[in-house]
């Protein structure tokens, strides 16, 4: 009874608060957290090899731009996984809603090479 | 070829009977002789699985047809009645063997075969405003196709008869939790009959996957629900596997014990404080979620996902764990065990959870038996099953899985196996973790050694947290998926909930369905 009541206490006391003062500070995630692929456009040489390893069909090449459908992504890292030139990774970003679907496309332009 | 990794296959000792079948292969049965059948290889000690209803036009077939499977100590058995497109009827089975109601029901909306004799005419995976005459998983209806919406009236189930009175519950909930529709018949405060209307969220997911490749259809299963998802991305891969022969690495295959033990984990911690919230014990709600939100961040940490989505993949992982994940893991995981043990304690001590848990929501062993209730739904009623024992995949066969099994089915029998499954995982997933540090730097994921031949089938079974999960797979042409099938736990012990509750008061069922504590979006796809 008394070992009860002390874990109760000490237990928690010595994990220590699990709340985190997110929204009002900017959330604290793990390095390795999956957040929206991010392009590095100089090594980008528009191969195309994330657009065929997407399983959702969330990325498009062509017409000088890569797009990314934040719509579809489900943040796997297939992409990042495929690039042969290490263009992709997946970064930090989570706050992801937007107003109107259309704000979901990414588009970046890239240089296609000829 | 002998293979621990996949399907559990080599660890039977008897490998041709869990291996993928060719459909010409299956056992076909003349459609009045499958109940006896049935009846024959259940009284000899099978098991029945699920219940697949297939349109078999896309493999060279002329009609319908429905597959039963059961598992026998020796393997499963598969039993194929063809049924012809203009009157695909058979004799239902429902009524010698009670688990097979709901997939009996859910074929006739879906496919419109006719399981003649069926005790239930009622609709169940379509509700009443699907035209009667529209079968989405028919192959000649496109995937896209938006039916027109008919307005047949919804007559739901009730008893009548002096004082009884109708208490209907959802689909709309107060919390935020999932939709389905309770009709409580009442008298006072005691229910005579529950009711239960699910199938809310059925988002057609074995159709939307059909022609797609098995790599773009992983995603799709494996978010059948957001709380299993290490279950069925497993299940998937694994039955995709078989169909390819592909042998997973070492690596791969103890990282998916650690993630499913994980997920179990999780689950279970989060599931304990959630019957505590059935009672309003709020102290030990915090306490469990305190625990639970510990455990979801060392997921983030291992695998940069909360819910451990896309982190198994076919063939092995996606992306290999964590190390600093790893570690924390390792390090966490005593002290979680230390916290848990005291929560628990706190409240199986607690008079007041004691008056409202014991007798409360009780499933005899026969209840339990005749509807297939799994996981701690059927062990806290008698019933020791555990496919990471009897059908053992990943690297389970190197591991002691405890048997659980208590005898007195009611809330605070669910409530114990829960918490000692829990433990259990825990050892489990420290074991796992040893044994990935003892493993030399590798592979974590094989290429397909072969294609999928079009028309080869086959099972896979994991254990998730709510019990047995199958998924039932069929290759098309070209490495696509033909037909997929889904059976999670959730959808198998929806009707044990339903049998729980008569007899029992109102405001018991919360906490008695919090003791089950099921998902519906697995059970709707």
């Amino acid at each position: 009874m008394i070992s009860d009541l002390l874990d109760r206490f000490l237990l928690p006391l010595r994990r220590g608060p699990l709340g985190r003062p997110y929204p009002d500070a900017p959330a604290t995630l793990p390095p390795n957290v999956r957040g929206l692929p991010e392009l590095d456009t100089s090594r980008c040489d528009a191969s195309a090899d994330c657009v065929s390893a997407c399983p959702t069909q969330a990325i498009t090449v062509g017409g000088g731009v890569w797009t990314l459908d934040a719509g579809r992504c489900v943040f796997c890292g297939d992409c990042v996984r495929a690039c042969p030139r290490d263009a992709l990774k997946l970064g930090d970003r989570v706050e992801l809603a937007a107003r109107a679907r259309a704000d979901l496309l990414i588009v970046i332009p890239i240089q296609v090479p000829r | 070829m002998a293979d621990p990794t996949v399907g559990g296959r080599s660890v039977t000792g008897q490998a041709g009977a869990w291996e993928p079948i060719a459909d010409g292969a299956v056992e076909r049965v003349a459609p009045e002789a499958l109940d006896g059948r049935v009846g024959a290889a259940m009284a000899a000690g099978a098991r029945y699985v699920m219940l697949v209803g297939l349109d078999e036009r896309s493999v060279g077939g002329r009609g319908l047809a429905v597959e039963v499977a059961l598992a026998a100590p020796s393997g499963y058995i598969r039993l194929r009645v063809d049924l012809p497109l203009d009157r695909p009827v058979y004799p239902s089975l429902a009524r010698s063997v009670p688990a097979a109601h709901w997939d009996e029901r859910e074929i006739r909306g879906l496919l419109g075969v006719t399981p003649q004799g069926h005790p239930d005419s009622r609709r169940l995976v379509l509700h009443e405003h699907w035209p009667g005459s529209y079968h989405p998983l028919r192959k000649d209806v496109p995937a896209d196709e938006r039916p027109p919406i008919t307005t047949r009236e919804f007559v739901p189930f009730e008893v009548h008869g002096d004082g009884v009175y109708q208490l209907p519950v959802g689909p709309i909930h107060a919390g935020v939790i999932e939709p389905g529709h309770f009709r409580f018949s009442a008298v006072g405060e005691r229910i005579p009959h529950l009711a239960a209307y699910l199938f809310f969220t059925h988002r057609g997911l074995e159709k939307l996957v059909e022609g797609r490749t098995f790599d773009a259809a992983l995603p799709v299963i494996e978010r059948a629900c957001g709380v299993c998802t290490v279950t069925h991305a497993m299940a998937f891969a694994q039955a995709t596997e078989a169909l390819t022969r592909t042998t997973i690495p070492e690596r791969a295959a103890w990282a998916r014990v650690v993630l499913a033990e994980l997920e179990r984990l999780y689950n279970h911690v989060g599931d304990l404080g959630n019957i505590c919230a059935g009672i309003g014990f709020h102290s030990a709600v915090a306490r469990f979620g305190a625990l639970r939100e510990q455990l979801l961040r060392l997921n983030e940490e291992l695998t940069g996902h909360r819910y451990l989505m896309a982190t198994v993949g076919i063939g092995g992982l996606r992306a290999d764990l964590n190390p600093r994940g790893l570690a924390l893991v390792r390090d966490t995981l005593p002290l979680v065990e230390r916290e848990l043990a005291a929560a628990v304690r706190a409240v199986i001590r607690s008079a007041g959870v004691r008056l409202r848990t014991h007798g409360t929501g009780v499933v005899s062993r026969e209840t339990a038996d005749s509807l297939g209730a799994t996981g701690i739904a059927g062990k806290a009623s008698g019933l020791d099953f555990d496919l990471r024992r009897d059908e053992p995949y990943a690297r389970y066969s190197e591991l002691a899985i405890q048997p659980i099994s208590v005898q007195a089915g009611d809330v605070a029998a669910r409530f114990d196996v829960r918490a000692r499954e829990a433990h259990d995982a825990i050892r489990m997933v420290l074991e796992a973790l040893q044994a990935l540090e003892m493993l030399p730097a590798g592979p974590i994921r094989s290429e397909p050694s072969e294609a999928p031949e079009a028309g080869m089938s086959t099972i896979a079974g994991v254990e998730g947290p709510r019990g047995a999960s199958r998924l039932w797979l069929r290759a098309g042409p070209a490495g696509t998926v033909d037909r997929v099938h889904l059976r999670s736990a959730s959808f198998a012990n929806w009707p044990v909930v339903a049998a729980a509750v008569p007899g029992d008061l109102v405001p018991d069922f919360p906490l008695i369905n919090k003791s089950f504590e099921l998902c519906y979006a697995c059970t709707d796809r």
